[in-house]
């Protein structure tokens, strides 16, 4: 049926170039290395050999300009908030955000005399995946960063936005 | 156990306590040697109280008090002779309540002095005392006389200076730091005072019973501000 029809050989297929991209990127969103607390521990064991983050595209990078995923593992605390954001920005488009555990996701056990400590790291980047837990299994980072996947496999980069 | 042990323990123990002390090594059977070892440190630890309740009861007021109250008890006289109107309000058997003003001369006379040598400071933390009263306390030990004292020093809120021991023992540097970043206790005579856990740019002294959090820090919201998370 229509234009593209018996035109190809076999092992041929045909998609949106808007899709393939979304597909690359969703397959390897690799990961800045740094956490601020306990979480990071946790981020540790999943990208170590026996959760093995590899396995799904993920790997961890060491500077903020070759990563694609931030994974604010643990408390941020005022001092620290400024740096995050810091951070954030030195990443290069496309970029995402995960928030690990309760601290990162609303503060936490700080939640009501932390004086010190961010209510959440929504206040002061853009977060796409929240993991709760305190702190979450890797089992559960691993989840979360499955659904960040599909979320970028969703992405249509090259489509122009309306409105 | 069989009565032949028991009796063969008993007997050991026995010689051991009065200065054989192969008698429990000789036993060959190694179940009963061990045995015949906890019976002899138990009849050792019980041996010394009976004595005690024993012995005339003039002695043992004496041994009552223990080396720490000693120490407290020891320095402060030695204090008074020395630094006469350095000592703050009543004084008691566990720590020792100073004024600020010679709180430096002290500091090092505690140090150098070779009847105390206080060559460590252990911690040195603030509290809020409330009715605008802060405090700072100083646990010092001696490494070599192996003994500690406790320091308190009282501030108003109105005036907080306190003379700095930063310059005495170099760990003060950030004890004080710490302190003053809670408390905000100035440290006269510090070289570096500043904030060491909060941001510099912070307002206010956080352990202060009457803290408030600033609203905002740099644009962000500090206190909670998410409702119905709770």
């Amino acid at each position: 049926m229509g234009l593209l029809e018996n035109r190809f050989d076999d092992n041929v297929v045909v998609e949106k170039l808007d899709k393939l991209l979304s597909w690359a990127r969703s397959t390897s969103p690799w990961f800045f290395q740094f956490g601020t607390a306990c979480c990071a521990i946790e981020m540790m064991a999943a990208a170590a050999s026996r959760h093995d983050l590899m396995r799904i595209g993920i790997i961890p990078r060491s500077s903020p300009r070759q990563a694609d995923v931030m994974i604010v593992a643990g408390t941020v605390t005022m001092k620290m908030a400024l740096r995050v954001k810091k951070l954030y920005e030195q990443m290069a488009d496309p970029k995402y955000v995960v928030a690990m555990g309760s601290c990162a996701t609303s503060g936490g056990p700080y939640w009501q005399h932390g004086y010190h400590v961010l209510k959440g790291v929504d206040l002061v980047i853009p977060v796409d995946v929240y993991v709760p837990g305190c702190p979450p299994r890797p089992e559960a980072l691993i989840e979360g960063l499955l659904k960040l996947q599909e979320q970028i496999l969703e992405g249509r980069p090259l489509t122009r936005k309306t409105g | 156990m069989s009565e032949d042990k028991q009796k063969l323990i008993n007997d050991a123990v026995e010689k051991a306590l009065s200065g054989d002390a192969d008698a429990v090594n000789n036993i060959e059977d190694r179940v009963t040697r061990a045995k015949a070892k906890a019976a002899l440190v138990k009849a050792k630890r019980e041996q010394p109280k009976k004595e005690d309740s024993n012995d005339d009861a003039s002695k043992s007021d004496e041994k009552e008090q223990p080396l720490s109250d000693n120490t407290v008890q020891k320095v402060s006289a030695s204090l008074i002779a020395k630094f006469p109107k350095s000592l703050d309000g009543e004084q008691n058997s566990d720590w020792i309540q100073l004024k600020p003003e010679s709180w430096f001369e002290i500091a090092k006379w505690l140090k150098d002095n070779p009847d105390f040598y206080f060559d460590s400071l252990q911690c040195n933390t603030g509290f809020d005392l409330g009715e605008g009263l802060l405090e700072s306390r100083y646990n010092l030990h001696s490494m070599k006389h192996l003994h500690s004292i406790e320091i308190r020093i009282k501030v108003s809120v109105e005036k907080p200076d306190i003379p700095s021991v930063e310059s005495i023992w170099r760990v003060a540097d950030w004890f004080e730091r710490e302190t003053y970043d809670m408390f905000g206790i100035n440290f006269i005579g510090h070289s570096d005072l500043r904030r060491i856990l909060l941001p510099e740019d912070w307002e206010g002294w956080p352990l202060r019973k009457d803290y408030e959090e600033q609203e905002t820090y740099h644009g962000i919201v500090v206190p909670k501000v998410k409702e119905g998370w709770e």
